[in-house]
């Protein structure tokens, strides 16, 4: 007990400021997202009763066997001019679960009510949603929380610079939205210069260091898209399927460039600033190191993070395409389409970002040499 | 020639250029990572395979290629596959039990529309694959934190070969706090840019708020985003208490030898 209370009269006041405000926007935000039900304008109604229904084994024509599952619900509604009332509710499920979900006593559902004909007779509906805020609230708080735990200050600071990017790309967007006849490319390019500077300068400070970071991520990122430009446009964009884009009213070649740019923006950086702070410590440690010294030193840790960050790309961009690659196998298509129908467009997009990646290191460490210089010749 | 074949030529070309030996097989590599992706995948469509083991055994794989492969096996590769096996262990657990609450899992209403030629009662869990989607997506990132951390720690360790394992683990934890905040970036920006078009159609079709939040794939994607931030995060203390261990350890064997 003694060393807790020791802790908190360690804790600096302002420490004690930063933590309640933290503890109430978490306790508010709980609070919060269940009771929202009455902000909903959709109907919100949560499921009491359960009643299985029925129950039948099926084999599709490719041979793949599933079971499927009819369920009863009796769900009381949440919110509207039928608040209170009770909804009955069918649902249909199979155990894989593809498009179809089995329901549990306490989940809400978003519902559709059949007008009803008949007085006093309970209320019939549809489910057409799962209403899953609650969800993605709890896992950004777990997600705060440990950042927190673990970074302290640079993580409050990594929080605060992913948020504002978030919000800034959002915009960003939305300029694109009003004005479709501007470029989303330049658009996106001029968003890629905003969010290199907030990052790098929101997490390292105003000094040489970021300086040199922020112009290598920028040369980095434009390079790389202008070579993956160039290669799009002398092939004429032969071998990339742009079907799984095709739900969009836009030129989805245009999205798909942003993306890449966008997409390699952050690794790019996380390169750049990783050279740039070791030629600086090294430089820092001793004040007569040659250049050339520098420059071998640079290298040794650009070839150790090529490998390891190259990898962080293509995971992040390919993983997302597994459930649709174990459907189109289920269903017997052919290798080579089911894998160029749904990877050919992540697979440019980690290897433009390697591409920039790769080119960081260079460019990363010229510029740090170049500013070593100048400190040097001034000093 | 594709684009593709044209991207990976120059990828390897400016590999070979700047990295040499070790550049080529960073290369390589991704080409194993992506063969061993694509058997799981194949693997998964088993319906008597449980894609959660089967994600574990691609992540340790995975992990291997990226730690063993390209650096070498050695005290530092060990301890940062032991520390990212357990990360992913324990990250799993976790995932699981949120792609089943938040049923996040298989697609969304818009994803539908295009695949109505396909049958989608194929006989696999959609929940388990919707986790191991969240896990693989993180699984560079895990490794890559993992070795930034204990690489150092061994240079801090030969510097100051006394220094007690609470002071080591400090060691580790501030060098984890420095990759923190540029390692989230990446993936934040990776996901930013592969979503871009979601994002997009979102925007056109002029969904509120709330409908955004509770779609099944925007909130899939949060969800994967948020569970990749707190893989980096988690990995900083185990990796640094880890390595902490073994290194104070192995002092003290070298001790009782002499």
């Amino acid at each position: 007990m003694n060393v807790i209370v020791n802790k908190f009269t360690k804790m600096s006041y302002k420490k004690i400021v930063l933590y309640t405000i933290i503890g109430l926007c978490f306790a508010a935000s709980v609070f919060f997202i269940n009771h929202n039900d009455s902000f909903y304008e959709r109907p919100i109604a949560k499921v009491i009763k359960i009643n299985l229904e029925d129950t039948s084994e099926m084999i599709d024509i490719h041979n793949n066997k599933d079971h499927l599952f009819t369920q009863r619900i009796i769900a009381e509604i949440k919110n509207g001019e039928n608040k209170g009332q009770l909804i009955h509710l069918k649902n249909e499920y199979s155990s894989s679960g593809a498009y179809d979900q089995e329901y549990r006593v306490g989940n809400e559902l978003f519902v559709s009510i059949d007008t009803n004909t008949e007085e006093n007779a309970d209320l019939t509906g549809a489910i057409k949603d799962v209403k899953r805020d609650k969800y993605v609230l709890f896992i950004a708080w777990i997600f705060i929380f440990i950042l927190l735990i673990v970074g302290k200050k640079q993580g409050l600071f990594s929080i605060i610079s992913l948020a504002v990017n978030a919000v800034l790309l959002s915009y960003a967007l939305d300029v694109y939205l009003y004005n479709p006849e501007t470029s989303l490319v330049l658009i996106c390019g001029i968003s890629v210069i905003l969010f290199t500077a907030i990052s790098l300068l929101l997490v390292n400070g105003f000094n040489e260091k970021t300086y040199a970071a922020i112009i290598a991520t920028l040369l980095g990122t434009f390079i790389s898209l202008f070579i993956t430009y160039l290669v799009i446009w002398l092939t004429s964009g032969k071998g990339l399927r742009y079907e799984e884009m095709q739900f969009l009213t836009r030129p989805y070649q245009m999205v798909f460039m942003a993306g890449v740019f966008i997409g390699s923006l952050g690794a790019v950086m996380d390169v750049a600033i990783t050279m740039s702070s070791s030629i600086f410590g090294l430089y820092e440690q001793n004040n007569n190191i040659s250049i050339k010294a520098l420059k071998t030193s640079g290298l040794d840790i650009g070839k150790d993070i090529m490998g390891t960050m190259t990898n962080i790309l293509f995971f992040a961009y390919i993983s997302g395409s597994i459930p649709m690659l174990i459907l189109y196998f289920k269903n017997a298509s052919p290798l080579a389409f089911t894998l160029s129908m749904n990877l050919s467009l992540e697979l440019a997009r980690a290897l433009a970002g390697g591409i920039g990646i790769v080119l960081a290191i260079p460019i990363g460490l010229y510029t740090s040499i170049y500013f070593v210089n100048r400190k040097k010749a001034r000093s | 020639m594709t684009v593709l074949v044209w991207l990976a030529a120059i990828l390897f070309i400016l590999m070979i250029l700047i990295g040499g030996k070790k550049g080529a097989r960073s290369f390589i590599s991704l080409f194993l990572n992506f063969g061993v992706l694509l058997l799981t995948i194949l693997f998964m469509t088993d319906p008597n395979a449980d894609p959660i083991i089967l994600t574990l055994i691609a992540c340790a794989v995975i992990s291997c290629i990226n730690l063993f492969y390209i650096n070498e096996v050695n005290s530092k590769t060990t301890t940062a596959f032991i520390s990212t096996i357990i990360t992913i262990i324990i990250l799993l657990s976790f995932i699981v039990i949120v792609t089943e609450n938040a049923m996040i899992q298989g697609f969304g209403e818009e994803e539908i529309e295009e695949l109505s030629i396909f049958s989608l009662y194929i006989g696999v869990d959609f929940v388990k694959i919707g986790a191991s989607v969240i896990i693989m997506s993180t699984i560079g990132a895990i490794t890559d934190v993992a070795i930034s951390i204990t690489s150092p720690m061994r240079e801090i360790f030969y510097h100051n070969p006394l220094i007690s394992r609470k002071d080591l683990f400090a060691s580790g934890l501030s060098i984890g706090k420095d990759i923190l905040g540029t390692n989230t970036n990446t993936l934040f920006f990776a996901f930013f840019g592969g979503y871009m078009g979601l994002l997009l159609w979102f925007k056109d079709l002029s969904y509120s708020v709330g409908e955004i939040v509770n779609s099944k794939v925007f909130s899939a994607e949060m969800i994967t985003i948020l569970c990749a931030g707190m893989g980096i995060a988690l990995i900083i203390p185990i990796a640094s208490w880890i390595n902490a261990y073994f290194l104070v350890k192995t002092r003290e064997k070298g001790k009782i030898s002499k």
